[in-house]
């Protein structure tokens, strides 16, 4: 009897969450659901959490500026999920979003994470907009409903190696031969066989130092091993805890070079790395993409989120805003909330004030990267981040040498 | 597994003039192997001398790193049998702790630390006697493996809601190195070295010239007959737990100085530190030190020739030699 009674509450509380949900539908214009799919929790919690929450205010930033006028002034609402930073993880969560009615999807900070939320958007007909990661694999699957605003790791390490060239070109040095220390893995490899083919092709000699990404606790011997050949430059690729380890033991070996160069590297241009690093950054240079630090509207956005949130907008964050910026434009001009219109409007979208220092508006090319997307070149000065070339996004006179 | 024998070379030896040699055959043996590859690499090795030099140094101290982080390890692994999942949350847990002490009451870093170890021990104490005390008396294993995987997860997440995930550094501390023969060796990590030679030595010393340590020692050995003669085996294993978690407690202490603090930085000692406890003897500080020194080692000057993982597929091969060779670790005594 009492089990009875257990199964006929349990249909009634469905049929009344039925109802519930049936209600909402038939009221005013329903939200549009915008998903994104981040590490929230685990070890990149920190960056993924920042990245959502750009996506919040990004949400409601356009909301408030009138949500999507040919729908009827429909409101966007934010759907997110945690891809806990992994692969399997973020399908699934990807798989749910799709499920609760989203016309797009943005992530997902991971390459491997992107791949499989990228064959989830693929198989659903759901665009999916990567605000980062890196692989070039990612858009090689032959996908048709994945974007990418951000450079990938090929363009990455060919301008970041061509713009090293041309500022000791420029500032009176030659580069002969360079070390490159690298983590481990397709994002470490993809960014430095682009570089090294670029460098090879000037004349420059690059020497190749790797380190795994488990239990690197200590930088001493590989900056050594890197400095042991008379390198002009010491070149890095990796994560934050990495490249604060590699720049402090730099600092300590002071070899005879004339810069430490970072190519997509997580520490040099990421906000804390200036203080975190004291004396050691000092002079560090970075070639990143980057947002741009003089466009008006990125200085407004990024005050804002500092207030809002009490934690600093770094570049990820602002292409996550950038990528729901997209998604917002497609929608005005699908003048649909079908995932599928919404896809065409982003391939053929052209957005001219990017928020990131790229060459030219975000147009996307028929693999769905986006043509214009490249790297600037930073460096800490006086304990600032500052955006030193090329000349148009210059911000401080780069120091070269560096050291 | 309440047969807990404790490491010979903190034993009572009543027969060590009988089966001294023969005890220390091992541990000798890799006390010499060390100098004899290391003479090895510097003459046939084929690499720069000062970049061998370089990877010995930052190995000894990236090995004394090790061994602090496993010390605790060892001490709870060897006297409760708690395989304690929770050690990398804990090692988080400190550093935070003393990152919050330095930010937030402006301590100097190793005050900090100083503070950090009294309050880690109470918390070691109240989980010990508060969540696990029952199930390590009966001798439930899985009961206690699955409390400190739910405790790690509750720390983790708790310090990932306070914090935030965003690397921290902790303030203040003391930039600069010391040149030995041309290898840099930095302030840092020589005072996190130092700290655990003395952390060994004065555990050593509890253990062995203390009557509390010979409490912890009978109970290890065999918790009953420590009960029959009044020992109260509970408040050891709650004490055990609590001077292993104010090891964790130094350690991150410590390493904070020159770690990027994040809620899962703790976790990545964990697996090497279990290497280093069974490669050193469940249970022996020495062992413990011994194993992080030689783990670090073959690792940093390793990976001169197996540069980035396989440094450490070196690390796990020297663990399958080891225990093959000799399953109860290199300062274990068979059962």
């Amino acid at each position: 009897m009492q089990k009875l009674i257990g199964v006929a509450a349990m249909t009634v509380a469905s049929i009344a969450l039925v109802a519930c949900g049936g209600e909402g539908a038939e009221g005013e214009v329903e939200d549009i659901v915008i998903g994104a799919v981040h590490p929230l929790s685990g070890a990149l919690a920190g960056a993924g959490t920042t990245m959502s929450h750009a996506a919040e205010m990004a949400v409601k930033d356009l909301n408030e500026a009138g949500g999507i006028e040919c729908l009827d002034g429909a409101q966007l609402r934010l759907a997110a999920g945690d891809s806990k930073g992994a692969a399997a993880t973020g399908q699934s969560e990807a798989q749910r979003l799709i499920d609760e009615g989203s016309v797009a999807l943005v992530g997902t900070y991971q390459s491997d994470v992107t791949q499989n939320v990228s064959a989830v958007a693929e198989r659903a007909g759901v665009p999916l907009v990567i605000d980062v990661a890196v692989d070039d694999a990612i858009l090689e699957q032959g996908y048709k409903n994945t974007f990418r605003i951000q450079p990938n790791a090929t363009s990455m390490g060919t301008d970041g190696g061509a713009a090293l060239l041309k500022m000791a070109e420029e500032n009176g040095q030659s580069i002969d031969k360079v070390s490159y220390i690298h983590v481990e893995g397709a994002f470490g490899q993809s960014v430095f066989d682009a570089f090294e083919a670029e460098a090879q092709s000037a004349g420059v000699d690059v020497e190749e130092i790797t380190y795994s990404p488990a239990n690197f606790s200590d930088a001493t011997t590989v900056v050594r091993q890197a400095a042991s050949g008379n390198p002009d430059v010491i070149l890095a690729t990796g994560y934050y805890p990495d490249g604060l380890l590699i720049a402090k033991a730099v600092q300590q070996l002071n070899p005879d070079i004339q810069a430490v160069y970072g190519i997509a590297n997580g520490a040099f241009d990421n906000g804390p790395f200036p203080s975190d690093a004291g004396p050691a950054g000092e002079g560090v240079l970075s070639a990143n993409y980057h947002y741009d630090a003089n466009d008006e509207r990125v200085q407004d956005i990024r005050k804002r989120f500092q207030e809002r949130y009490n934690e600093p907008m770094e570049t990820a964050a602002v292409l996550t805003y950038q990528a729901v910026e997209v998604i917002k434009a497609a929608l005005d001009q699908a003048c649909s909330d079908d995932p599928m219109e919404v896809r065409n409007a982003i391939a053929d979208i052209e957005i001219e004030d990017p928020l990131l220092a790229f060459d030219g508006p975000i147009v996307f090319d028929e693999t769905g990267q986006n043509e214009n997307a490249t790297v600037i070149a930073m460096q800490v000065l006086d304990e600032k981040i500052e955006q030193v070339y090329p000349a148009e996004f210059k911000a401080a006179d780069l120091a070269y040498p560096a050291k | 597994m309440q047969e807990r024998t404790w490491a010979a070379s903190e034993a009572p030896d009543s027969d060590a003039a009988v089966g001294g040699i023969e005890k220390y055959r091992l541990p000798l043996a890799v006390a010499a192997a060390v100098p004899v590859v290391l003479v090895l690499i510097y003459t046939v090795g084929d690499k720069d001398t000062g970049l061998v030099t370089q990877s010995v140094v930052t190995g000894l101290l990236l090995g004394g790193v090790y061994a602090l982080v496993s010390i605790g390890l060892t001490l709870i692994f060897g006297v409760l049998g708690v395989i304690n999942f929770a050690h990398g949350a804990m090692l988080s847990l400190s550093m935070f702790l003393v990152f919050w002490l330095t930010s937030t009451l402006g301590l100097p870093v190793y005050l900090a630390t100083v503070v950090a170890v009294p309050l880690m021990l109470g918390f070691g104490f109240v989980v010990q006697g508060g969540l696990l005390n029952r199930l390590t008396v009966s001798g439930n294993h899985e009961g206690s493996l699955l409390v400190t995987l739910g405790l790690s997860l509750l720390i983790t997440n708790v310090l990932l809601m306070i914090f935030g995930g965003r690397p921290l550094s902790v303030p203040g501390s003391l930039e600069g190195a010391w040149r030995v023969f041309g290898a840099i060796a930095s302030y840092e990590r020589l005072i996190a070295f130092g700290g655990a030679l003395l952390v060994a030595l004065a555990l050593t010393l509890v253990l062995n010239k203390t009557s509390f340590g010979m409490c912890i020692r009978a109970v290890s050995a065999n918790s009953q007959g420590a009960a029959l003669v009044g020992v109260n085996v509970g408040r050891v294993y709650a004490l055990t737990f609590g001077i292993g978690s104010a090891c964790v407690a130094v350690a991150g202490g410590l390493l904070a100085p020159f770690l990027s603090l994040t809620p899962t930085v703790g976790e990545e000692f964990t697996i090497l530190a279990f290497v280093i406890v069974v490669l050193g003897g469940l249970g022996s500080v020495v062992g413990a030190m011994v194993g992080g020194i030689v783990i670090g080692l073959v690792q940093t000057v390793g990976a001169l020739y197996l540069p980035g993982t396989g440094s450490l597929i070196l690390v796990f091969a020297v663990f399958v030699i080891v225990l093959l060779f000799r399953p109860q670790g290199i300062f274990g005594v068979t059962r």
